[in-house]
């Protein structure tokens, strides 16, 4: 296969990641921040502000990330914030979910 | 004000030209039935005749409610849902929670309709999905809320639309604050005595910029409606309650109390709304009854937001005494930041919270809306238009889609009012929209002119419109001005008036565009390149 990485242009390629941390990038973090955000939030006096501040929230969450993808210049920023957030989330999700006692530990 | 630089702001640009016109024309749908369905309630009781102004609440309910509970099997009176229907009359809803063919939960039961003078009109056996479909009295209004609400496509994928359609205007409303570099001139920024695409985009940017606020809270709202259920719940869930969305539901809604199975006769429902409507001063939109005919039943009366306030009111009563225990929240078992936000979502989204002046004020930022939407995309296609002909098509599309959609609902609207006497308006109300919409675009094919298409089209609109109080008088055998006004429904002779002037501007506005200079691509090319 051909190398044709510097036939593309870079403001190509530059728009593609863009496109992707603006769009997929942002839905997949969402929705991590979303099935994540309950397990540290605090309950609040009803017990249940952990619950439903993400639900509330989830479209500006989303927008939020939209944004930043569009308009920060610098993408490798946008790419680690957005990575960072992933991974935590997607950790405490994971520590949730897993069956292993030290995991039901770690979660709580 | 946010500064952005001139790669930034061209980014911004981008992005608000493109969320419009991928999905302008859905949202446009959206917006424009959304406002329709504002008064949903109002137009449904003018087209049906509607004359009873006192609530179904207002009226004995007990002895009915007992009556009913009589007649349903043990199996379905674990939870009753009571509300309003048809002209003030009173839909039971008795229950129990199941699971439907997909092991999503679902409530499964007999839903009972009675008149307002509690005579039982229909009985329906099945799920909560497969029970509160469209009446042939409610027709047109539920067309009207579920074009709004999921455009008609089979749920989760309606919803989830619409939820996208939502965000696109989330998109659009952000972008458009961003690209604003003189936010306080443009809100007063009109050059008529300019070209007449420069006068189109001072009026887009200033309907656009008066209701930037608007369209954020309700593209807020209204994407958290449509995903609420369809992926919020359940993500949610997935950690929090190990996929349990029951669980979820009943942490968030439920009333946490000691159980006792003991059976018990239920409390007086009348002393029950007699004190809801002392306690709040109007009476109640919907009631529900949990562990019916048990000593630990619970009565929640739930009631639009009082006078001044944003959050609805609930109340709770003991279900086997009838006796007050406290106000509640609307989501949570106590105050709380979470429950204020969420109760607060839906008087944001339906303007409900102050009565008629704020539906009203509703229903014209959503207008206002709808323009933005539609002079936003009509900008961005004749901009264009100057430098190719390969758009052509689009700007049809926009001037079928733009003035037909009002045309199929005031067809559906004409549809409803012939046909509900003969009991067939459910049919339809559907069937009118439809064929009004194959008219349109046939007309839109055969028209070969856009200028005279839009003329047709303003013309037909106006004309159905003017059409329409005549309709509710003669073939639906509706109420006229003096017995509405007498019976407490204002709206009635308030909306025929409005169609009328409504119809009679159209008519002259689609006269006006026939004139010469209204017709000159030439001035409107000039004035984009400006």
């Amino acid at each position: 296969m051909p190398d044709r990485s510097n036939t593309i242009p870079s403001h190509l390629r530059f728009s593609w990641v863009r496109f992707l941390l603006a769009g997929p990038g942002a839905i997949a973090v969402t929705l991590a921040l979303l099935a994540g955000m309950p397990l540290w939030l605090p309950a609040g006096a009803a017990g249940i502000d952990n619950l439903v501040f993400p639900l509330v929230l989830a479209p500006l969450i989303w927008a939020a990330l939209f944004f930043h993808a569009c308009l920060d210049r610098n993408l490798m920023r946008v790419a680690v914030i957005a990575g960072a957030l992933l991974l935590v989330h997607g950790g405490l999700i994971a520590a949730r979910l897993l069956p292993h006692p030290v995991a039901h530990e770690i979660s709580r | 004000m946010i500064h952005l630089d001139k790669d930034e702001t061209k980014a911004m640009v981008a992005v608000h030209g493109w969320s419009g016109i991928c999905l302008g024309l859905l949202l446009y749908a959206v917006v424009l039935t959304g406002t329709a369905a504002v008064f949903a309630q109002e137009i449904g009781a003018w087209a049906a005749g509607h004359l009873n102004s006192q609530s179904a609440f207002e009226a004995p309910v007990d002895a009915r409610v007992r009556r009913l509970s009589e007649a349903t099997p043990a199996q379905y009176r674990d939870s009753l849902n009571l509300f309003e229907v048809g002209d003030h009359g009173l839909g039971a809803f008795f229950h129990r929670d199941a699971l439907d063919a997909k092991g999503m939960p679902t409530e499964r039961g007999i839903y009972y309709q009675l008149d307002h003078g509690g005579r039982l009109t229909s009985t329906v056996h099945g799920t909560s999905e497969e029970v509160f479909g469209p009446h042939n009295d409610d027709a047109l209004s539920s067309f009207l809320v579920d074009t709004h609400v999921r455009l008609h496509v089979p749920n989760p994928w309606g919803l989830l639309l619409t939820g996208v359609l939502g965000l696109t205007m989330l998109v659009a409303a952000i972008s458009g604050l961003l690209i604003h570099r003189h936010l306080f001139k443009d809100i007063f920024t009109l050059r008529r005595n300019g070209s007449p695409v420069l006068a189109n985009r001072d009026m887009h940017s200033v309907a656009g910029t008066w209701s930037l606020p608007f369209a954020f809270v309700l593209a807020f709202t209204g994407s958290f409606f449509s995903f609420y259920g369809t992926i919020g719940v359940p993500v949610v869930a997935m950690a929090a309650f190990r996929g349990d969305v029951q669980a979820l539901s009943e942490a968030v809604y439920g009333n946490p109390r000691k159980s006792d199975p003991r059976p018990a006769s239920i409390g007086d429902l009348d002393r029950v709304t007699a004190d809801a409507v002392r306690r709040t001063g109007e009476a109640p939109t919907f009631i529900s009854i949990e562990h019916f005919g048990r000593a630990d039943a619970e009565i929640t009366s739930y009631h639009q937001p009082k006078s001044g306030d944003l959050e609805p009111v609930a109340l709770l009563y003991n279900g086997a005494t009838g006796a007050f225990e406290r106000a509640k929240p609307t989501v949570g078992t106590r105050p709380s930041a979470g429950g204020t936000l969420s109760g607060i979502m839906g008087p944001l989204h339906f303007g409900n919270f102050a009565g008629i002046l704020s539906k009203a004020i509703w229903f014209g930022l959503g207008f206002a809306m709808c323009y933005v939407t539609y002079t936003g995309m009509r900008l961005w296609v004749v901009r264009r238009g100057q430098d190719t002909r390969a758009l052509a098509w689009l700007e049809r599309t926009l001037t079928v889609v733009g003035f037909g959609l009002p045309i199929c609902l005031l067809a559906a609207a004409a549809a409803f009012l012939v046909t509900m006497p003969l009991g067939s308006a459910v049919y339809w109300t559907t069937g009118g929209f439809l064929i009004a919409a194959g008219s349109v675009i046939a007309t839109g094919v055969v028209i070969r002119s856009n200028e005279a298409l839009t003329r047709t089209l303003k013309g037909t609109a106006g004309l159905i419109m003017i059409a329409l109080p005549l309709l509710r008088l003669f073939a639906a055998q509706g109420p006229g001005w003096s017995e509405a006004i007498a019976s407490g429904r204002p709206m009635t002779p308030a909306i025929d008036v409005g169609c009328i002037l409504m119809g009679l501007w159209l008519v002259r506005a689609g006269w006006n565009a026939a004139r010469p200079a209204h017709r000159d691509g030439t001035v409107i090319g000039k004035g984009v390149r400006a």
